[in-house]
């Protein structure tokens, strides 16, 4: 029903630029071939619909606001790499959340816990290398490193990207590209920086970072 | 019950699709649209959010889109999802393939960006010394890009240059260029590179689509009938005439087969699906050259650079903001002797904000930056045309079939030194260009996406007078099969360096008139 007067809405509009209007005056053919009128049952139309009537609807709360994330992915030692990375690479700025109150680190356990093997094996191995590069040059884990010291380690392996899609081919410049673009955006998507967004009378931008327009599923096929 | 019988089968409603039910239902032609997806409802369907409300804060399930580089977690439900509708590659050519399969197709998301081809495009193969020429010229086309562009509102700066034809534009009042456009634009005409202004399709209330703007009148003639969730699969020939006689089609929701008997077959499914449900039906082929010569235009070349006086906040007002374009300047004749053939536009824009990965920083030092050179960008990055080869085709693989046992297409399309080296010139031109404005370059690449990724695709079914060479007539008509019809973008010859929908709105009214003529005269 919706969708019919959808399209009638769409007939009614005095506006819809005709092509017949800009179109040459050619005279119309006659059509090849008569269409038959088909018959179509119509709905029977009820005053009432059959079932429940004023079904309420009822208040209920986001998820996030219930429960912890309680993450399972990363081996203890990976996940305290990379929370390291997020207070290094995201700290809380200006009246921002950083990566650690965003709960990035915790968020990114889910993210690649779910993801393709390519993006699990290159995480891995970055919190792998990192620690035991850490372990090497300083003979502890990178998650104790000072600042000076992760420095040391972080800086020659970040490298300009003309475009967010950009890769270097070498492993480990690749997992750093990758999350501190990973640990940037979920920080930035994060409820506590909305928040903070809006406490501070900023507004967000559209699109991927922020808020914008979300498309359902339309007319799903059923996965059965 | 009975049925309903039609003239015409119209397989996809996207632009092409919507402008062939207009055109032929306007001359009381009765038609059938089927289209392989559901309608979106603007108001049920979507719905404004914030990342953190979606499942994946707007990261998108991983690994569903791989090849939709314009896929985030908002729109990710708009695309084709490439499970249900694969396509297989070779593993060193990634191939972008960004489809849309709700009523409307790709018309309801496309930016509206609107070129007329030129004569360097349609006759091409005079100036590159190789390649073919199209079989019609500017001068065929002008009248339906004339009618195409009022409908969809087009508007644009007239300039009188060839190698960017005029067209019939709305008129807008551009702002006065800023001074940082205006010292852009000294240095490119110093050099003798036209600056000008991009050319857009306002339509409707931002909406410059066939559900607003061809659909409801091509309805509103009693002469037309649309069928949403139903996926051609193959087009049936009578084997007495060998010519089309409807169409095998299943629902999209219960695998129904179901079958439908038409006069005649205008494939509008979009360049590549409209090739791949020919090829499924093993008709139209003679020529051999069915699924080759598959272009699209090359993104991904950008120089970005910033400038001093308006750093830290401090650009004075009337400095930033604003934007340029320049069409084609490269071998516009035959004297200009370069390390590659064709040429590309390039678009500037300037007032942006410097992005995280331009700089290898992070942390409270990344900032700092980011907060310095903010609003203090200028940006430029280009559309360069590829050349249309025999070898970058597609062809059906029959190993592999979609959700509803429908072979599926094999992709397979590879750059050459001629697009390595276009690209090169492209980057180190508007480098240079920048340097002259006394800009600091941030960053710059030559690299270019993979095929695909300009959502440009044409070229699988060339038209051409010989049919030896050619799948279409110069009417969109197929050379074997005189009353199939394909009206999207499969036709081009060449791909040009322009967004191709200006161009196949038009093709699609020039071959829609034509067939209503032919069937008028009872020729088809
Ligand atoms: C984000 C984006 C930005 C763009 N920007 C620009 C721009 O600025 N300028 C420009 O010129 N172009 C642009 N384009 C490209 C432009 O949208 C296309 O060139 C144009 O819309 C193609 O129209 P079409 O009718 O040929 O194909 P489509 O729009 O793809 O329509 C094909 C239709 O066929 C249907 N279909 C497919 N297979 C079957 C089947 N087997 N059975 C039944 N139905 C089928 C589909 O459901 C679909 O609706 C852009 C595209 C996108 C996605």
């Amino acid at each position: 029903m919706k969708r019919r007067n959808f399209v009638q809405n769409l007939l009614l509009a005095p506006v819809a630029p005709a092509v017949a209007a800009a179109a040459t005056q050619t005279p119309s053919p006659q059509p090849a071939i008569h269409q038959k009128p088909a018959t179509e049952p119509k709905t029977p139309v009820r005053e009432r619909p059959w079932g429940p009537h004023d079904v309420p609807k009822l208040d209920l709360t986001g998820v996030d606001l219930t429960g912890q994330p309680a993450p399972h992915y990363f081996t203890a030692a990976q996940f305290a790499t990379l929370r390291k990375l997020g207070a290094l690479f995201v700290p809380p700025l200006k009246s921002n959340p950083g990566a650690l109150e965003a709960q990035a680190p915790e968020f990114l356990d889910f993210l690649i816990g779910a993801s393709p093997d390519d993006r699990q094996n290159l995480y891995r191995f970055g919190l792998d290398s990192l620690d035991s590069q850490s372990r090497d040059q300083f003979q502890k884990p990178f998650c104790d490193l000072d600042a000076q010291q992760a420095d040391r380690i972080l800086r020659p392996l970040l490298v300009v990207r003309p475009w967010a899609e950009d890769f270097p081919s070498d492993p480990l410049q690749k997992f750093i590209a990758q999350v501190h673009e990973d640990l940037r955006t979920a920080t930035m998507n994060s409820r506590e920086w909305a928040a903070a967004s809006e406490k501070s009378g900023r507004h967000f931008t559209r699109g991927f970072r922020g808020s914008g327009y979300y498309w359902f599923p339309i007319d799903p096929i059923s996965q059965g | 019950m009975p049925v309903k019988t039609y003239d015409v089968l119209i397989v996809g409603s996207g632009h092409s699709g919507g402008m062939a039910a207009n055109i032929l239902t306007s001359k009381g032609i009765s038609c059938l649209m089927l289209n392989a997806g559901p309608e979106a409802d603007y108001e049920k369907d979507r719905a404004l959010k914030h990342a953190y409300e979606l499942p994946y804060r707007g990261f998108d399930k991983p690994g569903r889109l791989p090849h939709v580089f314009q896929a985030n977690e908002f729109n990710a439900n708009q695309w084709v999802d490439e499970k249900e509708v694969p396509y297989t590659c070779p593993s060193d050519a990634p191939y972008n393939w960004v489809r849309v399969r709700l009523l409307g197709g790709r018309s309801l998301f496309w930016a509206r960006q609107s070129f007329r081809l030129s004569n360097l495009e349609f006759k091409a193969a005079e100036i590159d010394g190789e390649g073919e020429n199209w079989p019609i010229s500017l001068e065929d086309l002008a009248p339906y890009y004339s009618r195409v562009e009022k409908i969809f509102r087009v508007a644009g700066r007239k300039e009188g240059w060839p190698q960017f034809p005029d067209g019939d534009f709305v008129e807008i009042n551009y702002p006065p260029d800023t001074d940082s456009i205006k010292r852009f634009t000294q240095i490119a005409t110093k050099q003798g590179v036209g600056v000008s202004k991009w050319r857009s399709a306002l339509g409707k209330d931002g909406l410059a689509s066939s559900i607003n703007l061809l659909l409801p009148d091509a309805l509103a003639t009693g002469k037309l009938d649309i069928v949403e969730n139903a996926i051609v699969r193959e087009i049936s020939v009578d084997k007495n005439t060998g010519l089309a006689n409807g169409a095998h089609f299943v629902d999209r929701h219960s695998g129904r087969e179901m079958h439908v008997k038409t006069r005649v077959v205008v494939l509008a499914a979009g360049c590549l699906e409209s090739t791949r449900l020919l090829l499924n039906s093993k008709i139209g082929n003679s020529s051999g050259v069915m699924g080759h010569y598959l272009v699209d235009q090359m993104y991904g070349v950008s120089v970005v650079a910033s400038v001093p006086e308006a750093r830290d906040g401090k650009a004075p007002p009337g400095l930033m903001g604003g934007n340029a374009f320049i069409p084609r300047f490269r071998n516009l004749s035959k004297k200009d002797k370069r390390n590659f053939i064709k040429g590309y536009c390039v678009g500037i824009s300037s007032g942006g904000n410097a992005n995280a990965n331009f700089f290898p920083l992070y942390g409270e030092e990344l900032q700092a930056k980011l907060d310095s050179y903010a609003n203090s960008c200028v940006s430029g990055s280009i559309f360069g045309e590829r050349v249309a080869r025999y070898e970058n085709h597609v062809r059906i693989d029959s190993e592999v079939k979609d959700r509803w046992g429908i072979p599926v297409l094999h992709i397979e399309a590879r750059d050459t030194d001629n697009e390595r080296n276009l690209c090169k010139d492209a980057a180190d031109t508007i480098e240079e260009w920048f340097h002259d404005a006394g800009w600091e370059i941030i960053c710059k690449t030559d690299r270019v996406n993979p095929p695909g990724y300009s959502i440009h695709e044409v070229g699988t079914c060339r038209m051409g007078d010989d049919p030896k060479k050619s799948v279409l007539n110069k009417w969109c008509q197929s050379h074997d099969v005189k009353n199939i019809f394909v009206v999207d973008g499969a036709s081009f010859v060449t791909c040009g360096w322009q967004n191709p929908t200006m161009t196949i709105l038009s093709l699609s009214m020039r071959a829609s008139e034509y067939l209503a003529e032919q069937m008028r005269t009872n020729a088809v």
